[in-house]
């Protein structure tokens, strides 16, 4: 049984992952993850100190659990550059920062780093409004370049094929034929993906509109460090980590954000998508590469996420997740494995390690922490 | 001439601006500077806004608009509330109310519920909003200050049938100096005014060390309103101003909270994730009726009804409900 560690700062309790019912009993490795949360409160998305938790905590929890396999999130400058009016100098410094963080994990631990960059951000330059649309347009997690459109009318796919922001409108069904299958409910699926220009994002329903300031830039290839030659694709890094665990021990770190342009590391590019469609940050990038498939079709771009919240579903500590996602680097490694993230709600999910520790935050309102411990059988 | 939807009564004369800056004068009246720009339309849980008591388990379409008659120092939306109306309104959305009502209905929406800033600062788009909402079956609900003149709290009861008020302190100095206003009076007197025509749930964010003192006034004054009222106390997440500030000791406000259940049955505390403080029992009989998550920020949920046909299942006594059980989570036998 999956267990979840709250620590509402200052506050902690335990829960059943899947049920969300409290758990009085003790785990063999909950004094220990406890502590470690309550040595680092998390300082906040936007805080400059967000990626310095990652680190400090992954040090933390390392020197306590002695693992093989490390999965790292460090995602601050993503949130601020999303969302802080940065001027060059400042995302520069920004950078700067998650490198510093990266390299004193590698420093500290002695673990051969691979670093994957999910993806450069550009400046927003406009926003595409679907709102007036006869039938629904949502956009899901984030996502800026795709969004979902349910039951159009004639009218709606008239003028949408009229908007030059907009780079193509992709049926459904040649949307799975591309990257599929997609075994979802077909009343939450949407009938078209629309695809967004560079450098443009569509406005649908959503709430509280902070400012953005960038967007996902495009995407088709994104960085990795530390990978061998003749790894050309993102469902190919895993099946290197293995390889490299077999001589060692091996972080593998996310770094969002950061794409080909601004990559501070020397780096080999990969495939990050197929075709016109490529892997903003999230949890289909996160899982394509845990993996090593293609993972669109879970929660897919433009889904009706909220049908799902109802009376059925678990996991209610791990966002839109209904399921923990089989075959995840972490769950299949036979050695002891940690992850560590300011990305939150999906990266427990994402990595499988045995213990995670990330921050609860939603909407960049900080919550606390949360730790998950999928595994104590190593202990 | 003098704006009459709050109890600031701001001269607009001469081309001024009031506090929310939401108001002008024109052709000899007052009018809203920017009607039907919303800053939120996005479906939520009920249990997210939060209401306990308002259909459990429905779905809500949240929205908001910009602009606030208060100038709290902990805001939690400050990017909305305290900003300059004129500058946030680029990336609002601007949806007529058949445009928002149709939202709603197109993601099986029960309700509406004006969320995000405070509704006294757009009411001529609300009551149109609730015209129309009207006409298709949809109820209107409110998270408000209440510090609205009297007879702006009757347009507020016009367009809103239940509301969720905030009572962020009793003392001058506390609503002076964290609220920005210079007392609480109104407040009380509207929150006597909505309770008496409509379904109201309070909440109160808690500061340590500043408003927990208050707590047992509070619970007086709201029991002498309605001794059955739905109060939530907020584990404060300090935001804006106070953003440095520490977080309240969640088991000291719990125990402070433990000293004033005796004067209100549906006392919760919450705000923060899994807090166990936020399920329903039985005023008479002390049985669990109603469970639920807490997912701090992300939004409370429910997990189980045990109610029957609105009552306890162990003694009959009636839970304060207003609606039904959302369908979904009915027992299959008695969905409608």
């Amino acid at each position: 049984m999956s267990r979840a560690i709250i620590d509402a700062r200052e506050w902690q309790k335990v829960f059943d992952l899947k049920t969300g019912a409290t758990l009085a009993a003790k785990g063999p490795l909950d004094d220990l993850v406890r502590g470690v949360q309550d040595r680092h409160p998390y300082p906040g998305d936007l805080d400059a100190a967000g990626n310095r938790w990652v680190t400090d905590t992954a040090m933390d929890l390392l020197e306590r659990y002695d693992p093989s396999f490390v999965f790292l999130t460090y995602a601050q400058q993503y949130f601020a550059g999303r969302y802080t009016p940065l001027t060059e100098a400042q995302w520069g410094a920004t950078i700067a920062t998650v490198y510093r963080e990266v390299e004193r994990f590698a420093a500290l631990s002695g673990f051969t780093p691979v670093i994957v960059g999910t993806g450069d951000m550009a400046p927003l330059v406009a926003p595409i409004d679907l709102t007036h649309l006869d039938g629904l347009a949502l956009c899901t997690h984030w996502s800026a370049r795709y969004a979902g459109l349910h039951e159009p009318s004639p009218a709606d796919l008239a003028l949408l094929g009229t908007l030059p922001e907009i780079e193509r409108i992709v049926p459904w069904q040649q949307f799975v034929d591309l990257l599929g299958p997609c075994s979802l409910d077909p009343v939450l699926l949407p009938k078209y993906v629309l695809v967004a220009r560079a450098g443009h994002m569509f406005k649908t329903v959503g709430g509280a509109f902070r400012q953005v300031r960038r967007v996902p830039a495009p995407a088709y290839r994104i960085p990795v460090s530390g990978c061998p030659e003749g790894v050309s694709d993102s469902t190919e890094v895993r099946s290197t980590v293995e390889k490299l665990l077999g001589a060692g021990r091996v972080a593998l770190i996310f770094v969002e954000g950061l794409g080909i342009e601004n990559f501070p590391w020397s780096c080999r590019e990969i495939g990050n998508g197929r075709e016109w469609y490529y892997y903003e940050t999230g949890d289909a990038q996160y899982l394509t590469i845990t993996t090593g498939r293609h993972q669109v079709f879970e929660y897919p771009p433009g889904y009706r996420y909220f049908e799902e919240d109802g009376p059925g579903k678990e996991f209610p500590f791990s966002g839109y997740f209904r399921s923990v996602p089989a075959r995840t680097i972490g769950a299949d490694f036979g050695g002891r494995s940690i992850a560590v993230g300011n990305r939150s709600m999906f990266m427990h999910m994402a990595a499988g390690a045995d213990i995670s520790v990330e921050c609860f935050a939603r909407n960049l309102y900080n919550q606390g922490t949360m730790a998950v411990i999928h595994r104590d059988d190593k202990a | 001439m003098q704006c009459n939807y709050c109890e600031w009564r701001c001269d607009l004369a001469n081309g001024k601006l009031g506090l929310c800056r939401m108001y002008e004068t024109a052709e000899g009246g007052i009018r809203e500077r920017f009607p039907h720009y919303w800053s939120s339309c996005i479906p939520a849980r009920i249990e997210s806004i939060p209401f306990y008591h308002v259909r459990p388990g429905s779905r809500a379409l949240v929205i908001g608009t910009m602009g606030c008659n208060f100038r709290c120092r902990y805001c939690s939306n400050a990017f909305i509330a305290k900003e300059d109306p004129a500058v946030v309104r680029e990336r609002m959305l601007r949806l007529s109310p058949a445009e928002v009502v149709r939202k709603a209905r197109q993601m099986g929406c029960a309700g509406i519920v004006f969320n995000v800033n405070e509704p006294a600062v757009s009411l001529p788009s609300l009551q149109e909003l609730a015209a129309e909402a009207r006409r298709e079956g949809i109820a209107l609900g409110c998270l408000t200050n209440a510090y609205t003149t009297e007879e702006s709290t009757e347009l507020l009861t016009s367009i809103f049938s239940f509301f969720n008020v905030g009572l962020k302190g009793m003392s001058a100095t506390f609503n002076r100096d964290h609220i920005g206003i210079p007392g609480v009076e109104p407040i009380l007197r509207n929150i006597r005014r909505l309770a008496a025509v409509a379904h109201v749930e309070v909440t109160t964010p808690i500061i340590e060390s500043v408003n927990d003192g208050e707590l047992d006034d509070m619970a007086r004054f709201l029991a002498d309103v309605d001794p059955e009222i739905p109060w939530h106390v907020f584990r404060l997440l300090p935001e804006d101003e106070m953003k440095e500030a520490r977080y309240p000791s969640v088991d000291r406000i719990a125990a402070a909270l433990d000293a004033v259940r005796v004067r209100l049955p549906y006392i919760y505390f919450h705000n923060f994730v899994g807090s166990e403080w936020v399920n329903t029992h039985c005023p008479e009989c002390g049985t669990l009726v109603i469970e639920r998550f807490s997912l701090g920020c992300g939004g409370d949920k429910l997990k189980a009804c045990h109610c029957t046909g609105g009552s306890c299942p162990a003694c009959g006594h009636e839970i304060r409900l207003a609606g039904d059980v959302a369908p979904t989570w009915q027992p299959a036998e008695v969905r409608p």
